[in-house]
């Protein structure tokens, strides 16, 4: 036994008595579970993505090579390939901030790389951000200001409960007339809300920029001549342009993991620097959908101990940053990085990708693979089965996890902390 | 036991004034001179050496969201300074918005021993202790804003008893694990959300019809009455705004009476005499700050070269957005809290308002009388990153350089200040005052800041050179809590600092109808925007300092 465990457990001590769901970027705290096996069931309000990661089947088992082993030999594994890898990515990266300040103490000392397994959408924002920066809202600003909600390329759909949350309440500022446009798919499925209309306007995602740039140009006072722009007609554009002139507090929407294709970063662009220009008269925010898999607390914590929102390598001179090099997928194809640390605490479908070097995975118990990684270490799962701390999409809040269904599961934080004091053996 | 032999002690607390004594130093205090028996583990002789207690930073944007925001925001400048691991130190970077492992080695490299986050949203106040836990070396404690918040907005325009505001107060302080309080543009960032670009002081927001007057009065009323040691820390309405020192003026007014500090003043002592609508005010201002003993300040100095403006003042800072350089900036409303605007600067000593705002500070600095009430700061990182602070101690403490760095500045700037008419130098003391004794004093910090029995041993040995950056820059030896943490300006060893927080007494019924307003219209339970102690060491501090308030009756 390297370690144990039952210290760790009393140390991270968090004061909600609530339960708050760690499983999407809207981090809802208001809901009620009962303990069911190894994990819980959900018992209200009706939540499909929680419903099924709350549930976790499975009490979990070290594996090498897909095949049973304890976890002291797992880790100690582990650390032998770290210690050979020339440069390893520390990446998935999903777990919280506990687990995240692990995951940047590891790398640090092997000398790695980090990255979060939704790194290409959340760099599709970073890249806009850096670039130009942005205007942006927090979700209890949208559940009392928003009288206009543009859908960018969006239905929202992948947060169940944003509408729920975000939209269909009462504000406190009295009665809120609310409007919903989609710019997007001709079908989009959004609930019906008292007091809450919706409309959409197709659009190819991809021609967003289009759309936003025509209507930037409008708003300097250069009118376009065409007849219409990436299929949406001149009067149509006009129309919408002048409802969100006259919005109070207009919220544009994206999400950019659903933004996928070359240059996304451009469109995120245009949309930020449309709300900007919105706002010489009233007042537009952005609010970027994300966050899911701990991807905000990554960028977070990286962000206060680097200075840079991951991507980042911890060479000679210090952190290096290259939004562009450090993708993943890119790192793994090119063979830049020659081992593969796998976070993925949250969601067992987030398996690594399919690389040719040694890989370690971190994952759920309940974790299935179609290919045995060469060692496969099951981790509590944050906000179920140990206590720890999670930012919400807009970063601004931050929750404290409970442990409904406490397991004697190690979280991935203690394991890296096994691993990164056996690669001091290994090297020796 | 550790002796530290005979240097030169600037201990203002206890009037000490460059007296040649020893020290004596055990489990982490300062004891009184043992007996002829007793036994000295380590002695250090300290002949010729200037020893003071460890510096203080009562205003400083070390970590919270907005920070992060702006790191996240400058890569460009963090490329410029690289900090590799070494010796027990993390990796990171410096300069303008560095990572919190060199914010708190930087910091103790520089001989202080504890900085005060002056921006925390009681939203984000868990982000803003797990930024502050990581944040090595120093003690740390921040202030909760309030004051654009809707709750509190509700009770002051529903006319609710002071009381009951004493009691948010109160909660808040203690939910959000903070110091002191403060009030950023008071109202403004709430009414920027209903589309109000200005708000004076007399004014009433667009909504809830009340006046930044009124916001002020209340929130100091409640910080008195509550009996926390550090005033209303106001960062006051029309920040940057050429005229805005009538603002300022009447703002100290309005306090009628009560203790009140005025925040990075600097930016509040503009006039609009001259070509250019833009002058100095410092004279007036320095006068009504020596007149009025309630009144405390810190400056906010500019230095010139490369920054980042971070603030809660989301309308100001939206308003200045067209000076971002590089050009891209950064708004924020939150959580109907407050909000924020990080914008990138460049302050430029041949640019005619820079140079006029750089001697602003400086008259500012020389104009006020008592050093007990005027504090040394550049809201890092807004008028200049906290590195600057010992080239902004030799301008203060030496005539000959300050001048020879006016002759730089833009000429029509220089023509315009009467700084060179001023020929004050800060002494020795004076500096032990301003960094050490009074912010402790401010902060109600007893046993910090002084070099008294009793006192934690957070101690910083200087050589006494002339050349006064070159000495405050490097300390030749800083103790922390008794440990020795810098060697010749270089971390020798790494420790964590502990949390500061004041621990009001108020009634906590006023969590009945906080709940019902978080239940109704937030998307968090009030018990999760609630810290626990527990929490603040597993977000990092080495242990939680709770001071106790002693309330005075309303």
């Amino acid at each position: 036994m390297l370690w144990h465990f039952s210290l760790f457990e009393s140390s991270i001590s968090v004061s909600s008595p609530s339960v708050c769901c760690p499983f999407c970027g809207l981090l809802c705290d208001d809901l009620e579970v009962v303990r069911e096996g190894d994990g819980v069931r959900l018992e209200r309000p009706a939540c499909p993505r929680a419903s099924r990661l709350f549930s976790i089947p499975d009490p979990g088992q070290a594996m090498i090579a897909g095949l049973p082993i304890s976890l002291d030999e797992a880790c100690r594994s582990a650390a032998i390939i770290l210690s050979g890898s020339h440069r390893p990515l520390i990446g998935g990266l999903g777990c919280d901030v506990t687990g995240h300040r692990a995951a940047l103490s590891l790398a640090e000392k092997l000398g790695g790389v980090v990255d979060h397994m939704h790194g290409r959408a959340q760099f599709r924002n970073v890249q806009a951000f850096q670039d130009g920066g942005w205007v942006t809202t927090t979700l209890s600003e949208v559940r009392n200001r928003a009288d206009l909600i543009v859908l960018a390329g969006t239905d929202a759909s992948r947060y169940p409960r944003f509408f729920e949350r975000c939209l269909a309440p009462a504000s406190q500022f009295g009665e809120l007339t609310r409007k919903v446009v989609v710019l997007g798919d001709p079908v989009p499925s959004i609930p019906v809300m008292d007091g809450v209309s919706v409309s959409s306007i197709p659009i190819d995602a991809g021609r967003l920029g289009e759309l936003f740039a025509v209507m930037r140009a409008s708003l300097a006072g250069m009118p376009t001549r065409a007849a219409d722009v990436a299929g949406v007609s001149i009067g149509q554009i006009e129309a919408l342009l002048a409802d969100m002139r006259a919005a109070r507090y207009g919220v544009l929407v994206w999400n950019a993991a659903e933004l996928d294709f070359p240059q996304a970063d451009l469109t995120i662009q245009s949309a930020v620097n449309l709300v900007k220009d919105l706002n010489q008269a009233t007042r537009w925010s952005g609010l970027p959908l994300g966050g899911d898999d701990g991807g905000t607390s990554a960028a977070q914590t990286c962000t206060w101990q680097t200075g840079y929102p991951l991507r980042t390598a911890y060479e000679i001179a210090g952190p290096r940053y290259e939004p562009l090099l450090f993708d993943s997928d890119r790192l793994l194809k090119t063979g830049e990085v020659d081992a593969l640390v796998w976070i993925s605490a949250f969601d067992p479908e987030r398996t690594p990708p399919a690389v040719d070097c040694p890989t370690v995975v971190l994952g759920r118990a309940d974790m299935r693979f179609a290919r045995a990684p060469d060692v496969f270490i099951p981790v509590a799962v944050p906000g179920v089965q140990h206590a720890g701390f999670l930012h919400r999409m807009d970063a601004v809040v931050a929750l404290p996890l409970s442990a409904p269904a406490s397991s004697s599961l190690p979280s991935v934080a203690q394991v890296l902390a096994i691993i990164q004091g056996e690669t001091n053996h290994a090297a020796a | 036991m550790l002796r530290l032999k005979n240097g030169r002690i600037y201990d203002p607390a206890h009037g000490v004034d460059g007296e040649v004594r020893d020290l004596y130093i055990e489990d982490g205090r300062i004891v009184a001179a043992p007996g002829p028996d007793a036994r000295i583990d380590r002695d250090i002789d300290l002949a010729g050496r200037v020893v003071m207690g460890g510096a203080i930073d009562l205003h400083t944007h070390i970590g919270g969201g907005k920070l992060n925001i702006a790191r996240a925001l400058l890569p460009e400048d963090h490329r410029q300074d690289p900090l590799p691991t070494s010796g027990g130190m993390h990796a990171g970077c410096g300069h303008a918005a560095p990572s919190t492992w060199t914010t708190g080695y930087r910091y103790a490299e520089m001989g202080y021993t504890a900085c005060f986050e002056p921006a925390m949203q009681p939203t984000n106040a868990r982000h803003t202790h797990l930024e502050m836990g990581d944040t090595p070396m120093v003690d740390k404690g921040a202030y909760a804003m309030l004051g654009s918040d809707d709750f509190f907005l509700r009770m002051l325009a529903s006319g609710a008893d002071q009381r009951l505001i004493n009691d948010y107060v109160g909660w808040t302080l203690d939910a959000s694990q903070a110091m002191a309080i403060k009030v950023v543009n008071p109202g403004g960032i709430s009414a920027f959300k209903f589309n109000a670009r200005s708000l004076d002081l007399d004014e009433a927001h667009p909504y809830y019809r009340v006046t930044p007057r009124q916001v002020v009065q209340a929130l100091a009323r409640a910080v008195h009455d509550l009996g926390v040691a550090h005033p209303l820390h106001v960062h006051a309405s029309n920040l940057g705004v050429p005229g805005n020192a009538d603002t300022t003026l009447a703002t100290m007014a309005a306090a009628e009476g009560l203790p009140i500090h005025l925040t990075h003043i600097q930016f509040h002592s503009y006039g609009t005499e001259g070509e250019r609508k833009f002058s100095s005010e410092a004279e007036r201002i320095a006068d009504a700050i020596n007149r009025m003993r309630n009144v405390s300040a810190d400056v906010g100095q500019v230095l010139f070269g490369q920054t980042v403006t971070v603030s809660g003042d989301s309308m100001k800072q939206y308003g200045n957005h067209r000076h971002a350089s590089p050009d891209k900036w950064v708004v924020m409303d939150i959580e109907c809290d407050a909000g924020c605007g990080v914008v990138p600067f460049k302050y430029r000593d041949k640019n005619f308002v820079n140079a006029l705002q750089w001697a602003i500070g400086l008259e500012l600095f020389l104009r006020v009388n008592d050093p007990w009430r005027i504090f040394l700061t550049t809201d890092h990182p807004n008028g200049a990153p906290f590195t600057s602070y010992p080239h902004l101690i030799r301008l203060l403490m030496d005539k000959r350089f300050r001048d020879s760095k006016l002759d730089e500045i833009n000429a029509e700037a220089a023509a315009h200040s009467q700084l060179r008419s001023l020929d004050r130098e800060y002494s020795l003391y004076e500096i032990a005052i301003m960094t050490r004794a009074a912010p402790a004093r401010s902060l109600g910090l007893t046993d910090r800041g002084h070099l008294g029995e009793g006192a934690a041993a957070d101690i910083v040995v200087y050589r006494d050179d002339a050349d006064r950056e070159a000495m405050f820059a490097q300390p030749e030896y800083v103790f922390k809590d008794g440990q020795l943490i810098v060697r010749d300006g270089k971390v020798v060893n790494v420790v964590n600092g502990a949390l500061h927080v004041v621990k009001p007494e108020y009634d906590k019924g006023i969590e009945k109808p906080l709940k019902d307003y978080f239940d109704r219209y937030m998307t968090v339970r009030m018990e999760n925007v609630r810290i626990s102690d527990d929490e603040i060491c597993t977000c990092g501090a080495s242990k939680l300092i709770p001071h106790v308030c002693k309330g005075r009756a309303a």
